[in-house]
């Protein structure tokens, strides 16, 4: 880098510097608030700062947590749809599919469409219990699923304008990674039957909590 | 007290000294002119795939529609933020293929460094309000893709290896007045350059650090198989490495490097010492999810982004090198 003299007067130095020292706090505490959540929701301090920031980060969407394969790298999730054809043979359309996606990037998005349908999922409910224990947690469910079901209405809808005349409905697959011991014990085909579930799509049992 | 008091006081003036020479010491703009290339490059191919399937993304009847891409941003479901795009309100086909077609035209010619002055902040502009709207398809690629086309725009990255750069040279005088300065810069080391690259590499280090600390979370990412469960996800898999698992010893240690590689990277890329080392891991890694992951666009973005390190001088070298035998050829 060149050692060249400092060029810009003093005023101008640290009215950039205000600038930049608030662009890289835009930066920071969005990534930081998605790791400071705990039992009692974002660290206050962190929202509290985050609440001055928010509004330039979310417009340059710069509010990302940056937690790529994190975790931990899990199962994918695929939206499988199905187009019932008035007088015609049932079609099965699974989505990301490599095969009918082109180019990769292409692809790519359709696997991210799937995974965002299954990270916003929410159970119908809520519950009568809930509804009457805490009616702002019972709100704020019924607005997640409206959150869901409006997705999902909408790929559905984008499917019907696809294939006109034809029935079509979707459910969310799970495709698993199979266990690192049993593949090594027994290698099997990442496309095996036995890696795939489906996601239903019911309230939550009280029983499978407890 | 007095000396005591003084000590402090030249303490201070140290870091101040240091502040500025690290922000508002000039830069020669050839690093930040390649990663125009690049960048436009990529963004020209993100918009041209878009092409391929336009009305499944943008308008009434796509995947999200546009009603729903609203809804998820203004409230409707109890979440409001700021990423507004005017992409919500266009249902027409036709204009939203005039829209896209602009969009390309610009998007080529800040690859190609065609007015870029006012290109590159346009081109950042568009591709910010397709990312609104795209709300749901997006990863990665989108995300280092647009920052780093947000900090050239502070740049004068249309000085070299451009068509305004010909231009300049070709048809303008050097007694031209203050605008066409401004449209055409001269290939100088300035502040702005200096800016737009502290800030890039300063926001790698923030994308690298909390990429770090949110896989220190998991558990996968202390025993060593993260590497194992990430090739062996088939709908990421291009490139078939399960054979990875009859190899503890390979997939764990290349688990382990990722993951201390990833947390100190913002510490570990400043020194010269380092640096090589840390850039020379950023570029295997990143490959290896472009190759083996099928993420080969984000790879190579972000390996670009890495060039952020590289000295304008050093690239500015290269490139001569590099066209040397191409001329010697043609003598």
């Amino acid at each position: 880098m060149d050692s060249e003299p400092v060029l810009l007067t003093k005023r101008v130095r640290l009215l950039i510097s205000i600038l930049i020292i608030g662009h890289l706090l835009a930066l920071v505490l969005p990534p930081l608030s998605v790791q400071t959540r705990g039992n009692i929701g974002q660290s206050p301090s962190v929202s509290t700062a985050l609440e001055f920031f928010e509004p330039y980060s979310q417009a340059l969407y710069i509010d990302r947590g940056y937690a790529f394969f994190a975790p931990d790298p899990g199962p994918s999730h695929l939206i499988q749809a199905a187009i019932t054809r008035p007088e015609g043979p049932f079609i099965e359309r699974m989505y990301p599919d490599r095969n009918q996606q082109w180019p990769r990037l292409l692809y790519h998005r359709h696997f991210m469409l799937s995974e965002f349908m299954h990270e916003i999922y929410q159970p119908p409910g809520p519950s009568e219990e809930l509804r009457k224990a805490n009616r702002q947690e019972a709100r704020y469910w019924s607005l997640l699923r409206a959150r869901y079901k409006n997705v999902h209405q909408s790929i559905v809808d984008h499917l019907r304008n696809e294939y006109p005349n034809d029935q079509v409905a979707i459910r969310r697959i799970e495709h698993l990674v199979p266990d690192l011991i049993d593949y090594q014990q027994e290698p099997i085909e990442l496309t095996d039957k036995r890696l795939y579930r489906v996601l239903l799509d019911q309230p939550i049992r009280q029983d499978a909590n407890e | 007290m007095n000396q005591s008091g003084n000590s402090v006081k030249n303490w201070l003036l140290g870091y101040v000294d240091a502040w500025d020479q690290f922000w508002f010491t000039p830069r020669q703009p050839h690093t930040l002119s390649v990663l125009r290339i690049i960048t436009g490059v990529m963004l020209l191919y993100s918009h041209l795939v878009l092409a391929t399937d336009l009305s499944a993304f943008l308008g009434d009847t796509a995947w999200v529609n546009n009603e729903t891409a609203r809804q998820l941003h203004d409230g409707t479901f109890g979440f409001s933020d700021f990423g507004r795009t005017y992409l919500w309100f266009i249902s027409s086909p036709t204009l939203l293929w005039i829209h896209h077609v602009f969009t390309i035209a610009v998007t080529a010619c800040f690859a190609m460094g065609v007015l870029t002055r006012i290109t590159s902040p346009l081109a950042w502009f568009l591709q910010l309000m397709y990312l609104h709207r795209l709300t749901g398809t997006l990863f990665g690629f989108d995300q280092i893709l647009t920052y780093m086309a947000m900090y050239l725009i502070l740049a004068p990255s249309g000085s070299c290896y451009s068509v305004d750069a010909w231009l300049r040279d070709r048809f303008t005088s050097t007694d031209r007045g203050r605008f066409w300065n401004w449209l055409f810069p001269e290939a100088k080391a300035t502040v702005l350059a200096n800016i737009a690259t502290r800030l890039l590499q300063l926001h790698l280090c923030v994308i690298y650090l909390f990429g770090g600390i949110s896989k220190a979370r998991g558990q996968t990412w202390w025993d060593g198989t993260a590497v194992w469960y990430s090739v062996s996800n088939y709908e990421y898999q291009s490139l078939d490495m399960t054979w990875l698992s009859g190899y503890p010893r390979l997939f764990s240690a290349m688990t382990h490097v990722t993951l201390f590689w990833e947390v100190f990277y913002c510490a570990l890329v400043w020194p010269r010492l380092t640096r090589p080392f840390v850039i020379a891991i950023a570029v295997a890694v990143h490959a290896g999810i472009a190759l083996a992951l099928g993420m080969i666009t984000f790879g190579i973005m972000m390996i670009a982004a890495n060039m952020i390190f590289i000295s304008p001088e050093w690239v500015q070298q290269m490139l001569i090198r590099l066209r040397r035998p191409s001329q010697q050829d043609e003598g």
